[in-house]
C-alpha cells in the first residue's frame, strides 16, 4: 500500500507538502550515506543532506520524470556537495589544509557510492533495499511492512543483487580506467 | 541438493531463513562447489558492504528539521508582499505553490482582481502564520453518520464532533476521531479502528493523511487549502471574496468566503454525500491582527437553500499534546481488514460483473456460507454474520456509476433475517490487486 516516489511527487505538487516528509523519510539514510562518501564528514554530509531535499522540494516542478525522483536527488546532492567543497576550500585559504582536504575527499572517494547503483534498481528492488539495509529491518519484517510474502521479499533481493553487482562492475571497471588513464 | 537448488536456497541461507537440515544441506553444497562458494562469497561481500553503508546511517533523522524547513522556505519569496511581487511578475510563478496558484488567479480574475486577490493575499498570511507551528489541535461538528466515512456527510442528519490533533515537530504525527471511528499515525503506521464491529485498517507507513481525512488535513494546513482553492478557482470557476467584521472579542477579523461547486449533476448518486462532491459556501475568519485561522463554517448550497454542515471554532495552536492521544487501544477482539488476494480461481470471480458480484454475496449469506462471502467482503466477523446471516434477496435493479467513485452502485431490495425489508445501494469496487469485487459500503 506504500505509495510509489512517483505518486508522492504528484501530491506535493498538487498541493500536498507534507507528502515530501514520507520522501525524505524513504531517501534520508541512502542519502546522507551518499553525501557522507563525497564529503569525508558526517555533521557536513548532514548539512548537505538537508539542503538537498530543500533544493529538491523547492524544485519540484521543474522534475521532468517523478519516477525519477532519488536519482535527481543524487544529482542535486552532487552538487550541493561540491558547492559545500569549493565554499570550504574557500574559508580556509591554506594551501596546506586545502590539499589534506582534497586528499580526504579523494580516499573516500575509492569506494564507489552504492547508493548510486541503487538508483537504477526499479522502485520496488529499491524499496526493499532500503528498508532491508539502511532500515536494518529483517526480511520478515520487510514482509510485513510491504505486505508481501518472505519468498518475494528473498527473491526480490537476490534480483536486485544481480543488478547491483552487474551496476558496481560496470561502474567500478569504468573508475579503474578513467584512473589508470589519468595516471598515465 | 545440486546447483540450481542452492542457487534458489542462497538469498534465505545468507538470511538464516532455511530450517536446519535444509541449511546443513545448502552449507555442504558449498563446501563441496568451487563456482557456487564463489556466488556465495560475491553475495556476501555486497551484503557486508550494503550493512556497512547501512549501520554509518543507523542514527540519521532528517525528515523533521527539513520539514521545518520546507514549511518556512515555502513562503519567503511571499514575504516581501506578495501581491506585489505577482503583480509585477504576471507571469512568474514564484517558489511556493501559494505563490504560484496565486499567479493563476491573478491571470484568470482579471474582472474582479483586487477583491479576489486581497482574499487570497489573507489566506496567504494565515498559511504562513500556520507555517510555523509545531502542533494544531481541532475541534468541530460536522453533518454525518457517526459511524461513516471520515469524508462523508448527511445533510439530514444531527452534528457530531470531529477532532483532529496533528504535531508537525519533532516528528510528523497525527490523529482524527469521530463518535465511532478514530485513525492515529504515530510516526510508524497508520491504524484506523471503526468502532461498529471493531474493525481496523492498518497502512503499515506514516502517512499524511488516509482513510478520507484529507479535508480536514487541508484546513490544518492552510497551504494545501490555498493551492485547492485557487487550483479550482481556475479549473472550475469557484469565487473568492473578502469582508471584514468586529468579532464577539472586539478585534477585526478578516473573512475569506469561497463558494465550491463540484461540477455533479444534481442527479449524480454521490452528490453532496462527500466534501468533494458538494457544493458548498465555506467561510474562513482570521484574526486581522495574528493572522491566524481562528474559525471555519462549511455550508451545503442546494436548490432548497444552504445548510450549515461543518463549525469550527475551537483551535488550538501549539498546545502541548498528551502523548496518549498518539495511542489507539484496540479492542482484544478487533477484526482486521485484509485486502484481498488472488485466489486460484481468481478468474471465477474477477469476471463477474458487479450485479452477479451482488447476487454472489447476498447469497452466500443467505447460506450462512462465511468463506464465500469472505470473497466480497473483508472481515467477515459476527456483527456480518448477526446482521446477514440467512438473508434473502427480494430484488437486485440495475448497477449505476457516480462520477467519482471508482466503483458501481447496485441497488437492492432485501428481507432480512429479523424480517425487515431493507432497500439500498451496494457499493463494491473492483480496483484492488486481484481484480475482485469488494463490498465498500452501503450495508
Amino acid at each position: 500500500m506504500d505509495l510509489t516516489d512517483k505518486e508522492h511527487v504528484e501530491r506535493c505538487r498538487d498541493g500536498h507538502p507534507e507528502d515530501f516528509g514520507l520522501l525524505v523519510d524513504r531517501y534520508q539514510k541512502p542519502l546522507f550515506s551518499f553525501l557522507a562518501s563525497r564529503v569525508g564528514n558526517f555533521a557536513q554530509a548532514e548539512e548537505a543532506a538537508q539542503e538537498s531535499f530543500v533544493r529538491a522540494f523547492l524544485s519540484l516542478k521543474k522534475l521532468r520524470k517523478p519516477e525519477s525522483f532519488y536519482s535527481w536527488l543524487l544529482g542535486i546532492a552532487g552538487r550541493v556537495a561540491k558547492e559545500q567543497f569549493r565554499s570550504e576550500l574557500h574559508r580556509r585559504q591554506d594551501p596546506e589544509v586545502a590539499e589534506a582536504m582534497m586528499t580526504s575527499a579523494a580516499d573516500h572517494n575509492e569506494d564507489y557510492p552504492v547508493e548510486e547503483a541503487i538508483a537504477v534498481l526499479p522502485e520496488n528492488h529499491r524499496q526493499v533495499i532500503l528498508l532491508r539495509y539502511y532500515e536494518g529491518l529483517s526480511c520478515q519484517e520487510v514482509a510485513i511492512r510491504l505486505d508481501m510474502p518472505v519468498g518475494t521479499v528473498t527473491k526480490t533481493l537476490s534480483r536486485a543483487y544481480v543488478l547491483l553487482r552487474q551496476e558496481l562492475k560496470s561502474r567500478e571497471g569504468a573508475d579503474r580506467t578513467v584512473n589508470k588513464t589519468e595516471q598515465l | 541438493m545440486n546447483c540450481a537448488e542452492c542457487r534458489d536456497s542462497l538469498i534465505a541461507f545468507t538470511e538464516g531463513l532455511l530450517d536446519h537440515e535444509e541449511g546443513l544441506r545448502c552449507q555442504a553444497h558449498l563446501d563441496a562447489c568451487a563456482e557456487c562458494r564463489a556466488e556465495y562469497q560475491a553475495i556476501r561481500s555486497l551484503q557486508q558492504r550494503l550493512i556497512a553503508r547501512g549501520q554509518a546511517t543507523a542514527e540519521v533523522r532528517i525528515v523533521e528539521p527539513v520539514m521545518r524547513r520546507v514549511r518556512h522556505e515555502q513562503f519567503k519569496p511571499e514575504r516581501e508582499t506578495i501581491m506585489s511581487k505577482l503583480l509585477k511578475h504576471r507571469w512568474g510563478f514564484g517558489l511556493g505553490a501559494a505563490a504560484g496558484a496565486a499567479a493563476i488567479l491573478l491571470i484568470l480574475l482579471v474582472s474582479t482582481p483586487k477583491a479576489q486577490a486581497k482574499a487570497v493575499e489573507v489566506m496567504t498570511k494565515g498559511a504562513q502564520a500556520l507555517a510555523k507551528l509545531t502542533s494544531i489541535h481541532f475541534r468541530g461538528q460536522l453533518r454525518a453518520y457517526p459511524q461513516d466515512n471520515f469524508g462523508s456527510i448527511n445533510p439530514d442528519g444531527q452534528f457530531y464532533t470531529i477532532e483532529l490533533w496533528k504535531q508537525f515537530e519533532p516528528e510528523l504525527k497525527w490523529r482524527m476521531e469521530k463518535p465511532q471511528r478514530v485513525v492515529v499515525m504515530d510516526g510508524q503506521s497508520t491504524v484506523m479502528l471503526i468502532k461498529t464491529g471493531d474493525i481496523a485498517v492498518k497502512v503499515p507507513q506514516r502517512t499524511a493523511s488516509a482513510f478520507d481525512t484529507e479535508w480536514l488535513h487541508r484546513i490544518a494546513s492552510l497551504s494545501d487549502t490555498i493551492a485547492n482553492e485557487l487550483k479550482n478557482a481556475q479549473a472550475k470557476g469557484w469565487k473568492l471574496s473578502l469582508a471584514e467584521e468586529t468579532g464577539a472579542d472586539g478585534r477585526l477579523k478578516s473573512v475569506v468566503t469561497v463558494r465550491a461547486n463540484s461540477g455533479l449533476p444534481e442527479e449524480d448518486y454521490g452528490k453532496n454525500k462527500f466534501f468533494e462532491n458538494a457544493d458548498t459556501r465555506r467561510v474562513y475568519r482570521f484574526d486581522a491582527q495574528s493572522e491566524l485561522l481562528e474559525s471555519v463554517q462549511i455550508y451545503l448550497a442546494r436548490p432548497s437553500g444552504e445548510l450549515q454542515i461543518f463549525d469550527l471554532s475551537k483551535i488550538d495552536y501549539n498546545q502541548p499534546i498528551d502523548p496518549g492521544v498518539w495511542q489507539l487501544a484496540l479492542p482484544a477482539d478487533v477484526s482486521w481488514v485484509q485486502e484481498p488476494q488472488k485466489l486460484p480461481d481468481n478468474q471465477k470471480y474477477s469476471s463477474m460483473t458487479a450485479a452477479q458480484a451482488a447476487r454472489a454475496f447476498f447469497e452466500g449469506c443467505g447460506r450462512k456460507d462465511w468463506e464465500e462471502v469472505g470473497k466480497f467482503i473483508s472481515p467477515v466477523n459476527q456483527q456480518v454474520k448477526d446482521y446477514l446471516g440467512g438473508v434473502e434477496i427480494v430484488n437486485l435493479g440495475e448497477p449505476f456509476n457516480s462520477k467519482n467513485y471508482p466503483g458501481q452502485f447496485v441497488p437492492y431490495e432485501i428481507k432480512l433475517p429479523d424480517g425487515s425489508v431493507k432497500k439500498f445501494n451496494l457499493a463494491i469496487r473492483k480496483d484492488n490487486p486481484a481484480g475482485r469485487w469488494q463490498v465498500d459500503g452501503g450495508i
